[in-house]
């Protein structure tokens, strides 16, 4: 053999031994990194994803997205709406040991009343969890919760071993190998690198999952990631840039899937600072863009154009409202009417926000602002943002589940925890209906009331919608059966891998 | 024994160097704004959450005796805890340190050869077409981007012909040499070059030498004369320069591991930087400093080792 041919060749008996092996393991790349194994104090990205493969939660969901039993059997809920008693099924953890109520009041009185939990706001009407027996877990709440059934199924719920916690404390049951009640559970975890999941040979769903071993990737470089895929060397891409979908679907083997999500991309204005607390500058603001072109240009058309401060992929949006149309010739107007022409405005970004700063300035420019774009990271950003030291700045977010609660207690209440995103909006009403709508149990009245809000937050411009972006994940043509809910969950337990 | 005596005094000059680099890398985290508990516990983190975690991992104390209780610990062999993953940063560093010194050398290794081979055979037909065409390659080599020629590596060599791996680090030692191979090639590329003109120039020099013509009066050979005197004396200057560039290999590794996806020091640092992972980057730049002072010794060294007039 030549010297020529020896390198191909041990190249490819080496890449042919790692497909071979690779049979039963499928290996998911995304930008996002787990950092941390305790399902309640982290609520970034890639520890959610996470979490849904190691904790099993009290109710699962269907793939019509639909809330069915998980680890509790059946439940009821009392007339008052103030009290739950679930039926806890014959599950076992990863180390054998039976999954009790105890250790199901024990995991969510740890979301909704630990300290260290990250995210306890869809658990705040609970009044106290209870064990009444081995199989029955009782919540009662403070007042009626709407959404709580679907709370209960968010990342943060899932159900940990507390004789575990008792025996190695927080900080070393979720170390490296946690005792886990999902289908999962950790083989090796190489902190910035990957994490290596191994079937829970314990998951109380029978011959679940089918795929035998899983590898979260993190890659942060939104190329490599793209060149991993159609080298193969990955199955799966969570996260392929809007420019690069058409490379990717064109390569064999290798498709784009766009999924469903609730994210929704929107101009942040801080209500507390000028220009922006004007009304007059957001409305002139708003005008100036042409959304429809920006979502055509950034996303090539493959995101929605948004028409609500709701994501379109939540109960009860209200698709009749509509944010000031696009009319640079009014916003100017308008701004000349108010003395406003001129005005200079430091938008802030990350990043990845780039392409979109850039014709965000552009538009706003035309009509008399004049804006310069401030550039920083994403540590700082958080820091500014939280500070309330910025005046405009643009972002995502998401919501965990289909009903609005999180999301306008997220975006739009200022007295919800978040100074609705950090924009410091404020409306009494906004605050009222909020509260309100939880605790209304009437689909017809919680229509009503969540499309209220919309209407308000959107005459008053609390922030400015953008686009309704779905996911893009690459998948390799092998794996069957895998999508991420809008709620960030893979749905791995269910997903096969074919033979190439 | 002197060599021995001058190792522990460059050892021991190397402690002020570490420390005054802890309190450089000490002080411009603690400047840089940004919140490192936000980036940890997530966008939906309540207030209360984040001045718990700041209270607990000790960030509300001011700098100076942060500063202090970190040097307390480090001397006592402790470089801390990673803010994000909770794990010491020793294990952090133990586990992507070893891929980027594995990187690191194998670009040398893939170096040397060529360098040597270019500059010899450019020195001795200079101004020839062969000369002409390895300056240019040069050049070339020089001028190109790594990031840029490293993508272009990984979609040809590893998409289009699927030769070679474009990510990882692999399990085994030749899985090791196939996954790195393409990211110390593209780094190799560029570092070839600036020796080759370094070592060309240097042998050129030497060539003209009163020296080269004393030995050639005495008959001795021209190949007898270039290996024996020529190339030991033009070596030492692209040795030291080599040592430079070892040095900043580390430090470049960023480059090429965020193209080919290798867990190694330099992704590392990179993502402890952006989020604000404190003690991480401070142990990364620390065990950054102490392998550039090692190599800098070795290099001395070894330069006392070829000529005998450079005493350690």
């Amino acid at each position: 053999m030549t010297p020529r041919k020896i390198i191909p060749a041990a190249a490819a008996l080496m890449l042919s031994t790692t497909v071979l092996s690779a049979q039963d393991a499928i290996r998911i790349a995304s930008p996002n990194k787990v950092t941390v194994l305790d399902p309640i104090v982290s609520a970034a990205g890639g520890n959610i994803e996470a979490y849904g493969q190691l904790y099993a939660r009290l109710l699962r969901r269907g793939a019509d997205g639909a809330l069915e039993p998980g680890l509790a059997e059946s439940w009821e809920i009392s007339e008052d709406g103030l009290t739950y008693t679930f039926e806890m099924r014959d599950a076992k953890f990863s180390d054998g040991s039976p999954i009790t109520a105890e250790d199901a009041a024990f995991s969510l009185t740890r979301v909704a009343k630990d300290e260290a939990s990250a995210y306890p706001a869809g658990f705040a009407p609970i009044k106290e969890v209870t064990a009444v027996d081995e199989d029955t877990l009782q919540i009662t709440l403070e007042h009626p919760s709407a959404p709580m059934l679907s709370n209960l199924e968010i990342f943060n719920a899932g159900i940990v071993s507390k004789d575990d916690v008792d025996a190695r404390g927080v900080e070393g049951a979720f170390a490296s190998d946690p005792v886990t009640s999902g289908p999962y559970m950790v083989e090796d975890w190489k902190p910035n690198d990957r994490i290596t999941l191994t079937a829970n040979p314990n998951f109380w769903r029978e011959g679940l999952p089918k795929i035998q071993k899983v590898e979260l990737i993190e890659v942060s470089d939104d190329n490599a990631r793209a060149t991993m895929a159609m080298a193969g060397e990955i199955d799966v891409n969570r996260s392929v840039p809007w420019a690069q979908v058409e490379e990717v679907n064109a390569t064999e083997g290798v498709s784009v899937a766009l999924e469903p999500s609730t994210v929704m991309y929107l101009v942040l204005p801080n209500h507390d600072k000028a220009p922006f607390d004007d009304l007059n500058v957001r409305k002139a603001a708003a005008m100036a863009l042409d959304r429809a072109a920006i979502t055509e240009a950034v996303t090539r058309g493959n995101a929605e154009v948004a028409n609500s401060t709701f994501s379109n992929a939540l109960n009860y949006h209200d698709a009749s409202l509509q944010p000031p149309a696009y009319d640079p010739a009014a916003a100017r107007k308008l701004l000349e009417d108010n003395g406003l022409t001129g005005t200079e405005i430091n938008m802030m970004i990350t990043p990845s926000f780039e392409q979109l700063a850039t014709l965000l300035k552009a538009q706003w420019d035309a009509v008399g602002f004049k804006t310069t774009v401030e550039r920083v990271d994403a540590g700082l950003w958080w820091s500014k943002l939280a500070e309330g030291d910025y005046q405009v700045t643009v972002n995502w977010y998401y919501n965990e589940t289909e009903d609005p609660d999180l999301a306008v207690r997220w975006a739009l209440c200022d007295t919800c925890g978040s100074d609705s995103y950090y924009t410091n909006y404020h409306n009494e009403e906004v605050n009222r209906l909020t509260d309100e709508a939880l605790r209304e149990l009437d689909d017809d009245k919680r229509a009503e009331l969540y499309s209220r809000i919309q209407q308000i937050t959107l005459d008053e411009l609390a922030q400015i919608p953008l686009y309704y972006a779905p996911f893009s994940i690459a998948y390799a043509d092998r794996v069957k059966g895998l999508t991420l809910t809008p709620a960030l969950q893979w749905t791995l337990e269910e997903a096969e891998l074919t033979a190439d | 024994m002197d060599t021995l005596r001058y190792i522990a005094y460059r050892l021991l000059q190397a402690v002020p160097v570490l420390l005054g680099v802890s309190i450089i890398t000490f002080t411009l985290m603690a400047a840089t704004p940004g919140d490192p508990v936000r980036l940890l516990v997530g966008d939906r983190a309540s207030a209360e959450t984040i001045a718990l975690i700041r209270d607990r991992y000790g960030l509300d104390e001011p700098v100076l005796v942060q500063y202090f209780t970190y040097l307390k610990n480090l001397l006592a062999g402790d470089l801390g805890a990673s803010l994000r993953y909770r794990v010491p940063v020793s294990q952090l560093i133990a586990q992507h340190y070893p891929v980027t010194l594995f990187l690191v050398v194998y670009t040398v290794v893939l170096t040397l050869p060529p360098v040597i081979a270019l500059a010899v055979w450019s020195a001795r037909r200079q101004n020839g077409p062969a000369d002409q065409v390895i300056r240019l390659l040069g050049v070339l080599g020089l001028a190109v981007p790594v990031f840029w020629l490293a993508l272009l590596f990984a979609r040809f060599f590893g998409v289009t012909l699927g030769w070679f791996p474009v990510s990882g680090f692999g399990d085994t030692l030749p899985d090791h040499f196939l996954h790195l191979f393409l990211p110390a090639l593209s780094t190799s590329i560029w570092v070839v070059p600036i020796l080759v003109r370094t070592l060309r120039a240097a042998l050129l020099e030497e060539m003209g030498r009163d020296y080269v013509l004393t030995g050639q009066s005495k008959g001795l050979g021209d190949r007898q004369i270039f290996r024996s005197h020529i190339f030991p004396n033009s070596v030492l200057p692209t040795l030291n320069l080599f040592a430079v560039i070892v040095a900043y290999l580390l430090g470049g590794s960023v480059i090429v591991e965020t193209v080919y996806a290798v867990p190694g020091m330099g992704k590392l640092m990179v993502d402890s930087i952006l989020a604000r992972d404190y003690f991480v980057v401070q142990g990364a730049t620390l065990v950054f400093a102490l392998t550039t002072i090692f190599v800098m010794l070795a290099v001395d060294l070894l330069s006392a080792l070829i000529d005998p007039r450079v005493t350690p």
